[in-house]
C-alpha cells in the first residue's frame, strides 16, 4: 500500500515525517502515536533503523515516517543524509519536529533547517512537564508567531498533547508556511542564486525545494554540488558580497546565523521563573563519572546488565529447548507415523525442521532480554556515560566507548552481541566491533572446555579456563590494533556526543521496541537458521542410507580436513568432523564427539510415552516454572557457572578423548574452538544486521587463520619445550 | 591569552575564538553549538583521562582531547 495508490483510489492520505534531536523523546512520541502498528525495518542499504506506521485519523490515512534522530541536516553523517534525502526526495506533506522543551536553543537549530525546506513544520514541544517542573515558562503563542509554524506542547511519556499534535499537523499540511528571514544580506544573495538557477538550470528548481537549494549552493554543500553537477563557483557572484561583509567562511556564517535565530527566539519566549539549581543529572554524574568511582560503578552496572540479560532469559531458553525436544517432537513423530510417512521424512521433520525451529526459538528470549536492557540503557541516558568512561580504553584498540557493551555481551552469547552493535552510530565502529565480538568466549564454548579441562587438567581447572578467556581478549586487542591500522584505516569516527540528562524511559516504549526487535529476529534471521539446520541434516544423513557419521558427507569432509589439522595435534577425522558441526553452534562439538566416540554405548532409554494432555500440562507448568526461575534469578546472588553441573555423565566421553588427545593437543584444540570461525547463527546475525555477508566473510577469514596459527604455536611450541 | 580547549582544567570557562580544523569535524562542532563567541565550561575529565565533558548552550557535550585540540579559546577569569 503506497501513498500514490491510495491517492489514486481517492483515499485522503498524508505523509508525516517525524524529525528531531536525539534524546528529544522522539522515539517515545512515535511509539505513543503508533503503538503496535509500528513497523521497524532498516533504511535501504544501511543499518540505520527505519520506523513507519499507518494511522487513521477521522477520514484521513496518515503515513508516519520516523527520521533518524539528528542535530542538524549537514551532509556528513549517515543519519543526517538519510533524514535530509527523505525530506527532499519524498517530500512529506508535513514534518513534526520533536523539540526538547528543556533545551530549546540547541533543538531549534534543527528547526531552522527544517523550515528552510519549504515543507510545513509543526513543533511538538516535548518533555513539557519536565520544563514546567524546572520552572520554565514558554510563551508558545509568541513562539508560534515568530516561527510561523504551529507549536503544540506534548508529554509523550504520558500521551499528553498527541491528539492536538496530529490535528495541528493535518491543518498545517494544507497550508504553506513562510520561512524565517535570514536578513537582507543573505536574502539578496539567495535571490541572486535563484535568478541564476532559473536562467541556467531551471530543471533543478523543479527537482529541489528552491530556497533550500539556493541556501545549499551558498554554503557550497558538497553533497548538493555532487548531485547537481554544479561547482562552488556557481554561487560566487552572489556570495561575494556576503564574503566581504561576513568573512570567507560562509558555512560557519550560516551556522552562526541559524544558532543566532535559535538563541534570539529562546530569549524571547522562555522565562525561567526560578534560578537554576543543581539538577538531578548533575548530582548523579558527580558520582557516576567520578574519577575514582566512575569505573567501578560502570563495571558493576555492566555486571548487572550481563547477569540480567542471561539469567532472565536462561529459564525460558531451557523451557523452549525442552518443549521442542519433548512434546513438539513427540507430536510430530506421532502425526507422521499416523500418516505412514517413511522413516527418513520423520527424521528430517524431527531432527532437521523441529530441531531447527527449536534452535531459532532458543535465541529469542536472550534477544528480547538484551534488547530490553540495551534500550533501557540508551533511554535512561547511561549509555552515553558508559561510552564516556570506557572510550579511552576502547579507543586504543580502534573502537568506540560504546563498543564495550557488545563485547561484554559476547561472553554470554555472540548473537545478541552482534545485534547490540546497533548502539554505535558510525558504520566503521559498528563493523569493527562486530568483527571482534566472536573472539569473546561465549557460553556455548564452555561445554567444550568443560569436557577437555575435566579430562586433562582436573588439578587446575580454574586457571586453564581463565587462560582461555584471557586468550580471547588478548587476541581481540591484537586484531583490533592490527585492523585499526590496516582494513579500518582512515580517520577514526568522532566522539563529539551529547551527554543527555538522565530520564526514566517509558515502559511502553521499552516493550514496543523490544517486541519489534525480537519479532524481526524471529522472522528474518529465523528463516535462514532453519534453512541451515535442514541443510546440516542432509549433510549428516546423505548419501542415502549412510549408517555411520564417518560415511556421511560431513564425515567425508572431516576426513578431508583432518590433514590440515595434523600440525596442530588433532588431525583425526573425529576431531575435524566435530569442529565442522561446531560451526552450527560451538557446544555441538561435544555432542558430535559423544556420538562418534561413544556410539556403541548409547542406549535409548525410552520410558512410557506421555499423553497429549500430559504434554500440554508439562508445557504450561514448565513455562510457569521458567517465569518463576527468571524472577528468582534476578534477586538471587548468582555464582559463576559451576563446572560440576556441566560435567555429569561425561566419564565415558572423557575416557575417549584421553585416548586420542594429549594435554598439549587438548589445549591447542580448546584454543582452536575458541578462535575459529563464528557459528552459523552469528553469521546470520551479521548478515541480518549489516545487510551484507562482507563482515562475516572477514571474520571467517581472519578467525580461521588466527585459530590455526595460535593452535600451531601452542602445539609445536609446547612440543619444542618438551611438553 | 589564546590556547586550546584541550589544555583547560575542569571548572575553567573559555570563549571560543576559532575552530582550527576543516571538514566533517568542523561542521559537527558547529552543529553542536561550538561557534566563535560561544562560552564553554569544562565540567569533567573521564576517569581514564580522556574524553572531557564540556557545558554549553544549557547542555553537556563530550569530546575527545584530540577533538578539543582543534578548538581555540580565550580563558575567562
Amino acid at each position: 500500500m503506497s501513498v500514490e495508490t491510495l491517492r489514486k483510489e481517492g483515499v485522503k492520505t498524508l505523509t508525516i515525517a517525524v524529525a528531531g534531536n536525539p534524546n528529544s523523546g522522539k522515539s517515545t512520541l512515535i511509539n505513543a502515536l503508533a503503538g503496535t502498528r509500528l513497523q521497524v525495518g532498516n533504511w535501504p542499504g544501511v543499518t540505520v533503523e527505519k520506523k513507519e506506521a499507518w494511522l487513521s485519523h477521522e477520514d484521513w490515512q496518515l503515513r508516519l515516517v520516523d527520521l533518524p534522530g539528528t542535530y542538524s541536516l549537514s551532509p556528513y553523517s549517515q543519519e543526517e543524509l538519510i533524514a535530509r534525502d527523505f525530506l527532499i526526495k519524498e517530500r512529506p506533506d508535513v514534518v513534526i519536529d520533536v523539540v526538547d522543551a528543556t533545551n530549546l536553543e540547541r533543538n531549534l537549530y534543527l528547526t531552522m533547517q527544517l523550515l528552510e525546506l519549504g515543507i510545513p513544520v509543526v513543533l511538538a514541544l516535548n518533555i513539557y512537564d519536565e520544563a514546567q517542573a524546572k520552572g520554565y515558562q514558554i510563551d508558545t503563542k509568541a513562539m508560534q508567531e515568530m516561527l510561523g509554524a504551529p507549536v503544540v506542547p506534548t508529554v509523550a511519556t504520558k500521551g499528553q498533547g498527541l491528539k492536538e499534535l496530529l490535528e495541528a499537523a493535518l491543518r498545517a499540511a494544507l497550508k504553506p508556511q513562510r520561512p524565517p528571514s535570514y536578513g537582507q544580506d543573505v536574502e539578496e544573495a539567495l535571490e541572486g542564486v535563484l535568478k541564476k538557477l532559473s536562467q541556467e538550470r531551471p530543471e533543478l528548481l523543479a527537482a529541489y525545494p528552491s530556497r533550500w537549494l539556493a541556501l545549499k549552493l551558498l554554503e557550497a554543500d558538497g553533497e548538493v554540488l555532487r548531485e547537481t553537477g554544479l561547482t562552488a563557483d556557481f554561487a560566487h557572484p552572489a556570495v561575494e558580497h556576503l564574503r566581504q561583509a561576513h568573512g570567507e567562511d560562509i558555512e560557519a556564517f550560516m551556522a552562526e546565523l541559524r544558532y543566532g535565530l535559535a538563541a534570539g527566539l529562546t530569549r524571547e519566549v522562555l522565562r525561567k521563573t526560578r534560578a537554576a539549581k543543581t539538577d538531578l543529572t548533575e548530582r548523579i554524574d558527580r558520582i557516576v563519572l567520578n574519577r575514582f568511582l566512575g569505573i567501578p560503578i560502570f563495571l558493576a552496572a555492566m555486571w548487572v546488565v550481563f547477569k540480567l540479560t542471561f539469567d532472565v532469559s536462561t529459564p525460558f531458553v531451557d523451557w523452549v529447548d525442552a518443549a521442542t525436544a519433548g512434546p513438539l517432537r513427540r507430536w510430530t513423530e506421532a502425526f507422521l507415523g499416523l500418516l505412514g510417512a517413511p522413516a527418513w521424512t520423520v527424521s528430517l521433520a524431527v531432527d532437521g525442521v523441529i530441531g531447527g525451529v527449536g534452535f531459532v526459538l532458543v535465541f529469542v528470549p536472550v534477544i528480547f532480554a538484551m534488547m530490553f536492557f540495551i534500550t533501557f540503557l540508551e533511554g535512561s541516558g547511561y549509555m552515553a556515560r558508559a561510552a564516556f568512561v570506557m572510550d579511552r580504553a576502547m579507543h586504543s584498540m580502534g573502537l568506540h566507548g560504546k563498543s564495550f557493551i557488545p563485547m561484554l555481551l559476547g561472553f554470554g552469547c555472540n548473537v545478541p552481541a552482534i545485534y547490540a552493535t546497533r548502539t554505535l552510530e558510525s558504520p566503521r565502529d559498528k563493523a569493527l566491533t562486530a568483527v571482534l565480538v566472536p573472539l569473546m568466549s561465549c557460553g556455548a564454548r564452555l561445554p567444550v572446555y568443560v569436557l577437555f579441562v575435566g579430562a586433562f587438567f582436573p588439578q587446575s581447572p580454574g586457571t586453564v579456563l581463565w587462560s582461555l578467556y584471557v586468550l580471547g581478549i588478548a587476541m581481540a586487542v591484537l586484531v583490533g590494533v592490527v585492523f585499526k591500522r590496516t582494513l579500518f584505516r582512515g580517520q577514526a569516527p568522532l566522539f563529539i556526543m551529547e551527554l543527555p540528562p538522565y530520564r526514566m524511559p517509558s515502559m511502553r516504549s521499552l516493550l514496543i521496541h523490544t517486541w519489534e526487535k525480537g519479532k524481526h529476529f524471529l522472522l528474518k534471521a529465523g528463516t535462514y537458521i532453519l534453512a541451515v539446520s535442514v541443510l546440516v541434516w542432509f549433510m549428516l544423513n546423505m548419501p542415502w542410507g549412510v549408517q555411520s557419521t564417518k560415511d556421511s558427507y560431513l564425515g567425508k569432509m572431516g576426513q578431508a580436513l583432518a590433514p590440515a589439522l595434523k600440525p596442530l595435534g588433532f588431525g583425526t577425522w573425529e576431531a575435524a568432523s566435530s569442529l565442522l558441526t561446531g560451526i552450527i553452534a560451538k557446544e555441538i562439538v561435544v555432542g558430535t564427539m559423544g556420538e562418534i566416540y561413544a556410539a556403541q554405548a548409547q542406549e535409548s532409554e525410552e520410558g512410557p510415552r506421555p499423553t497429549f494432555l500430559e504434554d500440554l500440562k508439562e508445557l504450561a507448568l514448565g513455562f510457569a516454572q521458567a517465569a518463576r526461575d527468571a524472577g528468582a534469578n534476578v534477586v538471587s546472588t548468582v555464582g559463576i557457572a559451576s563446572l560440576q553441573a556441566e560435567e555429569e555423565g561425561q566419564e565415558g566421553l572423557r575416557e575417549a578423548v584421553r585416548s586420542t588427545f594429549s594435554p598439549l593437543s587438548a589445549y591447542a584444540f580448546m584454543a582452536f574452538v575458541l578462535l575459529y570461525m563464528p557459528c552459523v547463527v552469528v553469521a546470520i546475525a551479521m548478515r541480518h544486521e549489516f545487510g551484507t555477508w562482507k563482515w562475516f566473510g572477514l571474520a571467517f577469514l581472519y578467525q580461521t587463520v588466527l585459530a590455526w596459527s595460535v593452535a600451531l604455536i601452542i602445539y609445536q611450541g609446547g612440543r619444542a619445550l618438551g611438553l | 591569552m589564546k590556547q586550546r580547549l584541550s589544555s583547560l582544567r575542569p571548572g575553567e570557562a573559555a570563549r571560543v575564538v576559532g575552530i582550527r580544523v576543516a571538514g566533517p569535524m568542523r561542521r559537527r562542532l558547529m552543529d553542536m553549538g561550538v561557534l566563535v563567541g560561544e562560552v564553554l565550561q569544562i565540567k569533567k575529565v573521564a576517569p581514564l583521562g580522556d574524553p572531557i565533558e564540556v557545558r554549553l548552550k544549557n547542555y553537556s557535550l563530550s569530546l575527545r582531547k584530540k577533538e578539543a585540540q582543534a578548538i581555540e579559546v580565550e580563558v575567562l577569569s
